[in-house]
């Protein structure tokens, strides 16, 4: 499993003075679970960003398992992306007109010419292991819950060795957040991925072994809970 | 990837719809410009088919054509009655058959001709040949029953008419459909035409007739004018040169050789020989620089529509770059994303150019159908090869066009699904 080494990272902005996001060192185990949190407009999802590969680190270097991220170009980010991270999002991104297995086996298929028979079962399995009953219910008909828990199992078919969630619980009631919160938890240790969720949530940040509080784009010394 | 795509449409159908409709609408503006424009051209070119060579006076040769092969009612002058039996006499001719016209049974034209012209046009389907003056063969298009009796009218019903009451013709033969105007022609003896116009009176110098008093007087002599049609056809009556005036002779020259020779021989300063197809083709010049303002106006029109819809095409990427974004971040290449948009504007394009394909096909038939009722000339609308190859090149540009969406989102930043 990969761990991550952060050096000297700095994101900038155009028009603006401070540096949006400025993490000195930063190193985290292989199969660690942590939240990021902080209060908006901190940094946290240019530090998704960066982390996942979704946007280029200019400055820095960002190393998951000796993978250097700034080194790589937008495809060759694609590709690692598509083969290591699993993402989870504040609204799902489940496509409608599609059944809950399709968007789950969405990304593969476009990414593949063709589908193993492992990768169907494997999307089964995952569905039934979140708790959707009917994989062939489209998915704009399913509970806001039910969606999240769809997408938590599309960000896991790949066998991702991080996943990573954008406030994944902010947009559910308590108690269906809360059952997204068990699956993320449970399933990053069944599969020993590391965990990086920004959230809000105290009763989710409660959970996470680790806590990095964002502030201005800096991590907030001593805040960290080990 | 198809099934996402076919999802995609599917989930918008209104909108796919919407646009095909009017892709398809566009389309089939330029496609009945050009089915049509053929099918004018191949229709006229069949209905003079069976004219090789039309002899008149001198005038214009548009006019001779149109009267004589597309039977457009015209007043023609008239050529001395030697000339047709200068053609009959003339061995370079296999045969020559005099048309006069001028009156009308309801709307379609009676036209004085011979046997040699009813064999030209085709075998009769029903009945049989004029063996007397007052019968009548009747072109397919003609809707009257074999036997009915009717009373020729000078003029169209339209226009100023005045019925011959004093003369009545019989419908013995019905002739196989030809595709031309001709199928709405009613065919009588030439030499019926000539009595009841009273030409041959004239003719013959029958000088004793009082001059009438006054013009309602010459109406009302016209009206009652019963000339003795219950006589046989004499043939050699044609061949008389001096036999009264004549419109036009269309000739059936023996080979094409004679055909230019008599074309050559009888144009001069009483006559005037013209080949159908001069004609037609400088008709068709002059249809071809129609068709192509009108061709230049649909493919404006197709571009405006082609333009407002690659705009709306942009606009709903744009709309949807988080989705968009989101497929990237979730591990789908770039180059997908690139061919889920492209494709999924060519399947519109393909659709709409299928439809609009189809829906010109039906208007060309629908316009075809209603000329054909009218001048009783077949308009065939037909496929030409070449049209695929022009559909082709509009789906090519079509698609060229929709890599600028494509590209859009293919240079969408994934980043953006992440961003609240």
């Amino acid at each position: 499993m990969p761990g991550l080494a952060i050096r000297d990272l700095e994101v900038r902005f155009p028009g603006l003075e401070q540096p949006a996001l400025a993490i000195p060192a930063l190193d985290l185990p292989a199969g660690a679970h942590v939240a990021v949190t902080g209060p908006s407009g901190c940094g946290k999802t240019t530090l998704l960003n960066i982390l996942t590969g979704l946007e280029r680190a200019r400055h820095g270097a960002v190393s998951w398992q000796g993978t250097d991220l700034s080194a790589l170009s937008e495809g060759a980010r694609d590709r690692w992306r598509a083969a290591h991270v699993g993402l989870v999002m504040q609204e799902f991104h489940l496509f409608p007109g599609l059944s809950a297995v399709e968007n789950v086996l969405l990304p593969q298929r476009l990414s593949h010419l063709r589908l193993g028979g492992e990768t169907k079962a494997e999307a089964a399995r995952l569905l039934a292991r979140v708790g959707i009953g009917n994989p062939r219910q489209p998915v704009e008909t399913l509970s806001r819950g039910q969606m999240q828990r769809v997408a938590v199992a599309r960000a896991l078919l790949a066998r991702p060795g991080i996943l990573v969630a954008d406030e994944p619980t902010a947009s559910l009631d308590a108690e269906a957040g809360a059952a997204v919160a068990d699956l993320l938890l449970e399933l990053a240790g069944e599969t020993g991925a590391t965990l990086i969720i920004a959230t809000h949530d105290p009763r989710l940040t409660g959970r996470l072994e680790r806590v990095l509080r964002l502030d201005g784009g800096r991590l907030a010394p001593g805040a960290e809970r080990a | 990837m198809f099934r996402f795509i076919a999802a995609d449409l599917r989930r918008h159908w209104i909108g796919v719809l919407a646009v095909t409709l009017i892709l398809a609408l566009a389309v089939a503006l330029g496609v009945v410009v050009t089915l049509q424009e053929r099918a004018l051209r191949l229709g006229s070119a069949r209905a003079a088919a069976a004219f090789d060579l039309v002899v008149g006076a001198p005038g214009s040769e548009t006019q001779l054509i149109l009267s004589a092969v597309f039977l457009q009612p015209a007043p023609l002058p008239l050529m001395p009655g030697s000339v047709l039996a200068g053609l009959l006499a003339d061995p370079r001719v296999a045969w020559a058959a005099p048309v006069g016209f001028g009156d009308f049974v309801d709307d379609f034209p009676i036209v004085g001709t011979t046997q040699a012209l009813v064999n030209g046009l085709g075998r009769l389907t029903e009945g049989r040949a004029s063996a007397r003056l007052g019968e009548a063969v009747v072109g397919a298009a003609v809707p009257k029953a074999m036997g009915a009796v009717f009373h020729p009218m000078h003029g169209q019903i339209q226009g100023p008419a005045e019925v011959h009451g004093g003369i009545s013709y019989q419908i013995v033969g019905r002739l196989a459909p030809t595709g031309t105007p001709w199928d709405r022609a009613v065919l009588v003896p030439i030499e019926a035409v000539w009595r009841v116009h009273g030409q041959e009176a004239e003719a013959a110098g029958h000088g004793e007739e009082p001059r009438p008093r006054s013009l309602s007087d010459a109406h009302q002599r016209h009206r009652d004018f019963a000339p003795d049609l219950d006589r046989p056809i004499r043939p050699e009556a044609f061949a008389d040169p001096s036999a009264p005036g004549l419109p036009a002779i269309v000739v059936k020259p023996r080979t094409i050789a004679d055909a230019y020779k008599l074309r050559r021989d009888y144009r001069g300063e009483h006559t005037l020989a013209v080949f159908p197809g001069e004609v037609l083709t400088r008709l068709y010049a002059t249809l071809g620089d129609a068709r192509q303002v009108v061709a230049l106006i649909a493919v404006g029109a197709q571009g405006l529509v082609g333009a407002a819809i690659l705009l709306v095409v942009v606009v709903h990427v744009l709309q949807r770059r988080r989705q968009i974004g989101a497929l990237r971040a979730f591990g789908a290449p770039r180059l997908v994303v690139f061919a889920i948009v492209w494709l999924e504007v060519l399947a519109l394009l393909g659709a709409g150019l299928l439809a609009g394909a189809g829906l010109g096909y039906l208007a060309a038939r629908l316009v075809s159908r209603t000329l054909e009722g009218a001048s009783g000339i077949a308009l065939p609308v037909v496929f030409a090869p070449a049209d695929a190859g022009v559909l082709a090149l509009v789906f090519a540009v079509g698609a060229l066009a929709a890599t600028l969406p494509a590209l859009l989102a293919y240079r969408q930043s994934p980043a953006a699904a992440l961003r609240g």
